[in-house]
């Protein structure tokens, strides 16, 4: 028998290290979005959301056909040494791609709503662009970033249909919580399947209540 | 209010998308309830591994027998166990192990005397054409980052025999975090395929006319397990007589000669 907490602290690794790479990269993306008009905004836009729209049987047949062994990139990458598909970092890969939209989605209103005058005013005592960004943009969309992230983690960890696919069901090596729930299930073993369940549904309903409490509302200063 | 304008034209489609629905809900909900003349429409549930010789049965069924229609749920056979202990209107089971069918007579699901064993398989070691040979005996020392397909062990019965196998040759251990697991027989066939796997292992019936894989092994052998094709009848199936004439008909020469030709092995 697995170590029953093995699939728990996976899951746990998995999503955050998707979020490592995710933060940085949701937020730069949802600045450039909100910050100008540039001439690929609608082409970023729609490469960014549209793991969000998909289904997750399409994103997991999308990153075999690109990463695969005998994917696009999965042949070179493979000749280097480096296989993705079948490991952990599958998994990481396939969180990070349906987690980014989300932080993107939850960021880049909350920027947009920060007052222009502000960066002029920031730019005008002195404020380095990045300290303009750090002290000004983030200061005034923090909560909208901080719900993005934080529904960015659930999306991470609840990732299940791609991460089938890419990743695989090996147990001790990328049997996530959702992967080890319908392998139990199919099995017929309820209990360790209900067990899994418990552990999600109490971090989702963490997690409402979390971004209730930071989500940006009108009545809430910032 | 004018003729064609706005209001109107869209009630005229709502209307029409409600008729439409209606129609759709009529043909689905009262097909069913007609269910009882010639029109049946027997179900069975079966082993993914009998996906290729299945249609072809039940075409040579239909062939002697004219109808009724057979409709086909292909899946791990532990998976449809489930079903049927759910109550999926499921006629008859068609699994790939003894394990699944005989649960489901302990539990009530399945008439014991309707249970019978109508061929076997034998597993074998498959891998990509091209591929690394590997074999039975040196599965332990396959490369590093090389992964080994089976099926699920709890659900897929191709997957309790490689794991029985493996146990038996002593390699489970070694390969503990090295194999992925197929959610059915054909899942596991796909991964070789596909040539993600270094190897798999499924039934010898599955590599019948499938040209991009290679037989590494065969299992031969006290170690070897032996998998048995099980059929049963659903009790208080909805279609139960059509159902059991479909059962005994998998016994009778004509399919036995079907079964043969796709690589399965018969008694007597």
């Amino acid at each position: 028998m697995e170590d029953p907490f093995f699939p728990v602290f996976l899951s746990l690794r998995v999503a955050l290290t998707a979020m490592v790479f995710v933060v940085p990269a949701g937020i730069a993306l949802a600045w450039l979005q909100a910050s100008r008009a540039h001439r690929f905004r609608g082409f970023v836009d729609g490469l960014v959301l549209l793991p969000m729209v998909l289904p997750p049987s399409v994103i997991g047949f999308f990153l075999v056909w690109l990463f695969g062994r005998r994917g696009l990139f999965g042949h070179a990458l493979n000749g280097l040494g480096v296989r993705l598909i079948f490991t952990p970092w599958a998994a990481v890969l396939a969180s990070a791609t349906v987690a980014l939209p989300v932080l993107v989605k939850a960021a880049q209103p909350a920027m947009e709503t920060v007052p222009r005058e502000l960066l002029v005013v920031g730019r005008s005592l002195g404020l380095a662009p990045v300290e303009v960004f750090f002290r000004v943009v983030l200061r005034g969309a923090w909560r909208g970033v901080a719900t993005g992230i934080v529904l960015a983690f659930v999306r991470a960890i609840g990732e299940f249909g791609a991460t089938l696919m890419f990743a695989g069901n090996i147990p001790g090596r990328t049997n996530t919580m959702t992967i080890e729930i319908w392998s139990a299930y199919q099995g017929g073993d309820e209990s360790r399947a209900l067990s899994y369940v418990v552990v999600l549904t109490a971090l989702g309903l963490a997690t409402v209540f979390l971004s209730a409490r930071i989500a940006p509302s009108p009545s809430r200063p910032r | 209010m004018r003729p064609h304008g706005g209001p109107s034209a869209l009630r005229r489609i709502v209307a029409r998308c409600l008729l439409a629905l209606g129609v759709l809900g009529c043909s689905a909900s009262c097909g069913r309830g007609q269910n009882d003349g010639n029109d049946v429409e027997v179900t069975v549930a079966a082993a993914a591994s009998l996906r290729s010789a299945l249609p072809e049965l039940i075409a040579a069924f239909n062939a002697e027998h004219g109808r009724p229609t057979i409709a086909t749920v292909y899946g791990a056979s532990g998976d449809l166990r489930k079903r049927v202990q759910d109550g999926a209107p499921i006629d008859a089971v068609l699994f790939a192990a003894s394990d699944p069918v005989d649960q489901l007579i302990k539990t009530g699901h399945v008439l014991a005397d309707s249970r019978r064993v109508i061929a076997h398989n034998r597993l074998v070691l498959i891998g990509p054409k091209g591929g690394r040979r590997i074999e039975w005996n040196s599965l332990d020392a396959i490369p590093e980052g090389e992964k080994l397909a089976i099926g699920e062990p709890e659900a897929v019965p191709a997957g309790a025999y490689a794991k029985k196998a493996l146990q038996a040759l002593g390699k489970w251990d070694a390969l503990s975090g090295r194999m992925v697991f197929g959610g059915d027989v054909a899942a596991v066939l796909a991964y070789a395929r596909r040539g993600e796997v270094i190897g798999a292992i499924v039934y010898a019936t599955e590599v019948v006319g499938i040209d991009d894989v290679v037989v590494f092994d065969e299992a031969t052998g006290d170690w070897a397990p032996k998998a048995d094709v099980v059929v049963g009848a659903v009790k208080d199936a909805s279609h139960a007589r059509p159902a059991s004439s479909f059962l005994d008909f998998l016994s009778s020469p004509k399919a036995r000669g079907i079964l043969k030709a796709r690589g399965f092995e018969l008694d007597g």
